[in-house]
């Protein structure tokens, strides 16, 4: 028990800061749940959270095993960043509240037989919570968080600038599938070469979150991502792609005609911020052939919690929808 | 030069585990290491572990986003080397050229420690 405490009075100096109480803390601003096909994306800048008061306060609202997985970190900006990632997925959720408050303190989660986290809805006896589903990822420089209801989603953000220790085509032939290496090999241009190489990463990971049965489970190598052009009705590979709608698609390299595949996927790809790809994948349902798949309908959120939220237009500068 | 450390560890420890008083040579104890040490069966060895760590943990200092001065035996990836995914991936392409064998996906997977990643490599055969 006495260690429990220490640990806490620990981790309340890590940022530099005594005890600090909040006894009224202000309420976070609801949200209108995602409908159908549509996600919310949420992102956080650790680099523009700087108040070691504010940072206390995240710390308030964590489960005490959640505290302690913090505390065992090594550093502090690995402790911020974890901290900020646990703080963004519990305010996140609890703003979707529908008629009452929710304190984002006592949401539960459990993790899925693959180790992916989900938000335990049993929230209290007499009702349930809409099956919201959500997904994080983090870069040191972005956080961020997806919620669906209804679909299962996976994202993942990186940095556009990251280098690779790895020669980028000899990742590919180790990692990609041999359409995804065919198409890096195809650009001269080492730079959008890595670009385009980032980007496929990111979609490929998505995909892999949203389905949640981990790396091993669908290895990258077993499926291709790609685009789709509607008019013309050929396969196009990224950067060649030029269509009024561009469709991101995934399919398996055993099934190319999708049968076996099962579930229908979409994808969007975003430039966040200028300095970060973000892909987002959720599940749609099975349309009928010669069916238009609808777009992904996506609400763009920066957030610094308890403090504010920016909605982020599509139209800004600030994000580029490239393509799904 | 593998097999002949391997060899020499061994034989190392053969001799500082026996007392002073007990044989006239330590070559004498074990005829069966000295002849093995030449046979084919060498080459299906495993590798020791110390130096099984120790070339782990250069190939993951190696890396330019990780503090060195973090990277130690028990050292995590996310939670202490603040790896991503990527990062995971990249430092198992690494181990893969540095000991010369494939690591498969589903194994990788799970190879998110140094120290899961020696107990990987010293288990496996096939690891040079």
């Amino acid at each position: 028990m006495s260690l429990l405490r220490d640990k806490s009075s620990f981790m309340m100096n890590i940022f530099s800061f005594g005890r600090n109480l909040f006894t009224a803390s202000s309420p976070l601003p609801p949200v209108q749940l995602p409908a159908p096909m549509e996600a919310h994306f949420w992102y956080i800048l650790p680099d523009e959270i700087k108040s070691t008061n504010l940072l206390n306060r995240y710390l308030e609202i964590l489960s005490p095993c959640e505290k302690e997985n913090i505390f065992r970190m090594s550093g502090e900006q690995l402790k911020k960043r974890a901290l900020l990632a646990r703080t963004l997925v519990r305010t996140t959720l609890a703003r979707y509240q529908m008629n009452r408050q929710i304190d984002p303190k006592s949401l539960k989660f459990w993790k899925n037989i693959h180790g992916k986290p989900e938000v335990d809805w049993q929230y209290a006896d007499d009702w349930r919570l809409p099956p919201l589903h959500f997904n994080i990822s983090h870069t040191s420089s972005l956080i961020a968080c997806g919620v669906t209801v209804g679909s299962p989603i996976g994202i993942d953000v990186e940095e556009k600038e990251r280098r690779l220790k790895n020669d980028t085509l000899a990742f590919a032939r180790r990692y990609f599938s041999p359409l995804e290496l065919e198409m890096l090999t195809h650009i001269s241009d080492p730079e959008i070469q890595r670009k385009e190489f980032i980007k496929l990463w990111t979609l490929k990971e998505a995909y892999v979150k949203a389905l949640g049965k981990g790396f091993s489970a669908s290895p990258f190598k077993t499926f291709t991502i790609r685009l789709r052009d509607h008019k013309g009705g050929h396969t196009h590979l990224p950067p060649y792609m030029i269509s009024e709608v561009p469709e991101i698609i995934v399919e398996s390299c055993d099934d190319p005609e999708n049968l076996g595949f099962g579930g229908n996927w979409q994808f969007v790809l975003l430039e966040l911020a200028g300095s970060h790809y973000a892909a987002i994948c959720l599940e749609q349902g099975k349309i009928n052939e010669g069916e238009k798949t609808i777009p992904v309908n996506l609400t763009l959120r920066k957030t610094v919690p308890y403090v504010e939220d920016e909605c982020i237009s599509s139209a800004a500068a600030a994000v580029a929808r490239l393509l799904g | 030069m593998a097999t002949r450390n391997v060899l020499l560890k061994y034989l190392r420890v053969q001799i500082r585990g026996l007392p002073q008083s007990a044989r006239p040579s330590p070559f004498a104890l074990s005829p069966n290491v000295l002849l093995r040490g030449f046979s084919e069966e060498v080459k299906g060895c495993f590798l020791d572990k110390s130096e099984v760590t120790d070339r782990v943990i250069s190939a993951v200092k190696n890396f330019q986003k990780v503090d060195p001065s973090k990277v130690n035996p028990n050292a995590h990836f996310q939670n202490d080397l603040g790896l991503d995914s990527l990062d995971a991936v990249e430092i198992v392409m690494a181990l893969e050229e540095e000991f010369g064998f494939e690591i498969p996906d589903n194994e990788a997977d799970k190879i998110n420690s140094i120290n899961l990643a020696v107990d990987f490599i010293a288990s496996h055969p096939q690891a040079k």
